[in-house]
This record gives C-alpha cells, structure tokens and sequence, in this order.
C-alpha cells in the first residue's frame, strides 16, 4: 500500500506542470552558461591559467570542465530555489487547494502520508539533481571532446584538481550524489515549515531565509571556530571529492548531519502537523 | 453509527462547539442545520479526526476516532462543500489517487463508481474540464469508492444551480434506496433537509438547542389554526374551558394535552361562535428553525 500511495504521490507531483519549471530553467541556465563559456573570454581566461600552470589547455578543457564550471552558479542559485519550492508545497499546498481534507477524511493517518509526501520530495530532489548533472554533461559534450577534467576555485585547500576522464567522471557522480543529499536536506526544512499552518510561498520563504542566515553567519568571523553548526558549512562537501586525496571522512561527517538535519525536520513537522486542525 | 459525547471546541479562546451530543442510527438520514460559524463544520472535523476536540468523545461504528482513525474512517465516505480535485489529473486518476488512502481498490471498482455517478465517457478527461455538477459527482464517486456505510456530506449542495440542487437531492436518496447508507448532512438549505432527513439536530453558536424528528416538527404538535371572525372572544371561551393552552398571532392555537381538534369545534359551536375553518397546523422546517433560532437568541 506504501508503494501504491507512493506513486500516487510522485504522480500529482510530476503530473502538474509548475515541476517543470525547475527543469526548465535549469535547461535554459545549462544552455546559457555554456554558449557563454564558448563564446566570450571565459574559456581564453581558463585556458591561460592552465597553460600558466604548466598544462596543456587542448587537454583539459574538455567536456567534464565546463560542466562543473556550468554546475556552480545553479547549485548555488537555481537548485534552493526549486527545492524549497517544492517542499514548500508539499503540506501547505494541499491543505490551500482543499485537497487535504479530503485526504484526511480517510483512513490514513497523518504521519503515513507525510512520509508517503516526504520520500516523493527525496525522489523529486533526487531526479532533479541527477538530471541537473546529466544535462550539464551531456550539452558540454555537444561543443567540447570528451578529455582530462579541471576543477578550478571552489577546493578549500588547494586551487585547482586535475583528472584524467574516467576519474573526473567518477567523482562528479559522488558530487551529484552528495548534492542529492543537499537537496533533500533543502526540502525537509521547506517541508518542516510547510507541515505549519502557513501558506505555501510563506514554507518556501522562511526556508530560503533559514538557509541566507545560515550561509551569512558561517561566513562572519566570529562563527569561524562554530561553522559546523550551520548547515550550509556541510552544502560544500561535494566539492570536496574533487580535492586530493579525497576527504572522506570529513564528506561523510557532513552527509551525515544534513541526513540527520532532515530526519529532525521530519520530526518537527510531523509533529506540527498531527496536532494541528484541518479546517477548510 | 455515530456517537458525540459532550465534544467541546476552542479555538483560541473562541468557543466553536460547546457540550455537543448526538446519536445517528444506522440507516437514517440525520441533519446538521446551523447558520455560518454554528459550529457544523467543526463538528464534522472532529467526526472526521480532521479536528482535534478539546473535550468529549466522537465515536463512528462504536471506535472513537482519536484512539482509532484507522477502524472508525473505514466505513466512511465524506463529500465538502466546493469539491476540490487535483485539476491537472483526469477524474479516473484522481478517484485512483485518493482510493490509496483508504484500502487498495480495483480498476473495476473504480469503474464501477464512476458508472454509478455517471461520469462514463469523462472519466479520462482532465477534472478542469469538468463543470461544478460533475465535480459534484466526481466528489460523490470518491466518497463512494471504499464502499462506505457512513457518508458525511458538508453542504454538498453549495454552489450548484437548481438543476443541480434537484440531482444531490435524488441523488442522496438513491444513496440511502438503493445503497442501505446512514447519511450526516449539513446544509442550509431548509427545503432540501425538510425533504431529505428523517431526524435533525440545530446548533446554535456551537450549542445544540435542538434534536428531533422532522415529522414531529413539520406536525407541530398540538398548534392548530382556526379561522373565525371572533378570534379573541373564541380564545377566551376555549381557555376557559382548558381546552387550549396558548394563542398566536390570532390565528393559531395550541391544544391542551389530550384534547382534540373535535372538541374545540364542539365547545366553539355550543358557545354561538362561529368556525369558517379548523385544521392541524402544518410547519415548514424554517418557520420551525426560524422560531427556534429567534427563540434561543431572545434566551
């Protein structure tokens, strides 16, 4: 029963069409981004820090390269935005549109279908993250061959990675999968929020707002010594496979908070949302 | 079938239901009349474990709804006023939607429901095609899915046109013909409960201030009219005799317990007054509701 509600579930999600809103603007972003890497001095720029670093630039600037250079700005802008949008919607909405009442007239009970909406949300996050990569790969191979990877700017301890492709291709799958894990903590705090008696924009804002002040305090210097504490200090941990050798424990220390922040979330909203009353 | 124990409502300090109880047994057609903020649809959130109540017990086929959603929701379908559906998803795939909610159902099942409300040959189009009767429908069909032996309607009327109106009406007692269901409906419209329902309940400001059978309102026991050219000399005579108890806006009495309408004549005649017209006062279930509603305000 589980798996059929399950289905249901992902079907009213994937079935309206604001879902792919987030896909979209990924495509367009994506297409954007790349025709610029192709098209301005950007690509002049990354080729004359390899060639001063002593690399052939032919070699490295390749189809991996740009779609990590492609990744960034998105994950940073585009993907919180169409995360938290979804998981702002995952209560909130429904109890807006007057659905959720007629859900709750049944016999399920409130911490089921929460479940039930939550896990479709981890699926959502999940494709949407996944596909973020896949797309990005697969438009950089279109205009760029299919050569070593460089990861420039974003490693904490050292300024650039280089690897040869089947490694590069290797370690931007771990990235998308602990960017998955990024993804799904963004959506358990909308949906925490969304579990409330709020609307649906008002979920998604206050979660947006949560992460803004968790990645302004992690920068000020007081918090320095305290940045484990906030949860976008762990957002970074996919860029760490690109740096050698690869952290891995410290990766899996902060795949297991943001897990563990969204079980709480979980928690909170389920919480929230049993003793809370359904009124039209 | 359903069973409210003294359930209390607050909602921030407000008072939504205060001490509500009532019975409905299985097979009858129950109303829930109430003006807006009566405290009707609370009531039926808490009959649905939508609402939390603040005291008391609601029980449905005998398990209280708190302790056991799962065994006191199964034999129930519910219909809300303005029926929302996921617009973007045809009807059949809604209906499959919302029957995972309550037991796994069958595509023949589900065909079967939408034949009943007859919605064959739209059941695949998208619900925002449909009009406000069919999403009526569409409501009735999803209330139906889990073979319910309760059905709780919250104004289903609300919003239809005339047509409309007739059909819910037909429709509900088809549903109770045909399907043997108890039926709960709130509703303001009088006439429909007048036609519909076999007993009623009237809340007032979260109060009930009455529970009975329609026909013993429609009777209106004991007030009769009579028509006479001396109204108050008439009045005089009959309360004199004991034969009456009260008058009304010239035009109405009410009998004293045990006598008749044949009685009255007889004392009326034998006292040289004459009677153009005597008969046993008929009510609407309005005039009642408005005289109760009046009455409980006055008080």
């Amino acid at each position: 029963m589980f798996f059929a509600q399950l289905k249901n579930e992902l079907w009213k999600l994937f079935g309206k069409k604001r879902t792919y809103i987030g896909f979209g603007a990924f495509v367009v972003a994506q297409t954007a981004m790349l025709l610029m890497f192709k098209y301005t001095r950007w690509q002049g720029q990354f080729e004359r820090l390899l060639a001063g670093n002593g690399y052939l630039a032919s070699e490295y600037i390749s189809a991996l390269t740009v779609a990590v250079v492609m990744l960034v700005p998105q994950i940073l802008l585009l993907m919180p935005l169409y995360v938290t949008l979804t998981g702002g919607d995952l209560v909130a909405k429904e109890a807006e549109d007057g659905t959720l009442r007629m859900i709750l007239s049944r016999p399920i009970s409130r911490v089921r279908l929460l479940l039930v909406k939550w896990v479709a949300g981890t699926i959502f996050s999940a494709v949407l993250v996944l596909a973020l990569g896949a797309i990005a790969l697969g438009f950089a191979r279109l205009l760029f061959p299919w050569k070593n990877m460089f990861v420039f700017g974003e490693l904490p301890h050292q300024i650039f990675g280089l690897f040869p492709p089947g490694e590069g291709l290797e370690l931007y799958v771990f990235a998308h999968l602990f960017m998955t894990v990024n993804a799904i903590a963004m959506l358990s705090v909308a949906g925490m929020f969304s579990c409330f008696n709020m609307k649906p924009a008002a979920a998604t804002i206050l979660a947006l707002s949560f992460l803004f002040l968790s990645m302004v305090m992690e920068h000020i210097p007081f918090f320095e010594t305290y940045q484990n504490w906030f949860i976008t200090y762990h957002f970074a941990a996919w860029v760490l496979v690109f740096q050698t050798p690869v952290p891995w424990p410290q990766i899996f220390q902060s795949e297991i908070l943001l897990l563990a922040t969204s079980a709480t979330a979980f928690v909170i909203g389920a919480l929230a949302f049993q003793v809370r009353d359904i009124k039209s | 079938m359903i069973q409210l124990t003294n359930v209390s409502k607050k909602f921030a300090g407000r008072i939504a239901v205060d001490d509500l109880s009532f019975r409905v047994a299985r097979g009858e057609i129950f109303g829930l009349l109430g003006h807006n903020g009566a405290g009707k649809s609370t009531a039926i959130g808490m009959m649905l474990g939508q609402v939390w109540p603040t005291g008391g017990e609601v029980k449905i086929c005998g398990h209280d709804v708190q302790s056991n959603r799962r065994a006191a929701l199964m034999p129930v379908g519910a219909i809300f006023e303005t029926p929302v559906f996921y617009d973007y998803l045809s009807g059949a795939r809604n209906l499959e939607i919302l029957s995972t909610y309550t037991a796994p159902t069958s595509k023949a099942r589900i065909r079967e429901v939408i034949e009943w409300v007859g919605l064959t040959g739209r059941a695949q189009s998208k619900v925002r095609t449909y009009s406000h009767g069919m999403r009526s429908r569409l409501a009735l069909a999803q209330a139906l899915l889990p073979k319910p032996e309760l059905l709780i309607l919250d104004e289903p009327s609300d919003g239809l046109d005339p047509e409309g109106i007739h059909e819910m009406r037909q429709t509900i007692l088809r549903l109770q013909r045909e399907l043997g269901l108890t039926i709960l409906l709130s509703s303001h419209l009088l006439n429909e409960v007048e036609q519909l329902c076999t007993r009623i309940a009237v809340l007032q400001q979260g109060k009930k201030v009455f529970e009975g059978n329609v026909a013993d309102v429609k009777s209106a026991r004991g007030k009769v009219t009579l028509k006479t050219s001396d109204f108050a000399n008439a009045a005089k005579v009959l309360s004199a005799r004991g034969l009456i108890t009260a008058t009304e806006k010239e035009k109405y009495i009410t009998l004293s317990e045990g006598r008749s309408i044949a009685e009255v004549t007889q004392a009326l005649v034998a006292a040289g007054i004459a009677v153009d017209g005597i008969w046993q006062h008929e009510q609407t279930v309005e005039d009642f509701y408005l005289n109760l509603i009046k009455a409980a305000a006055k008080s």
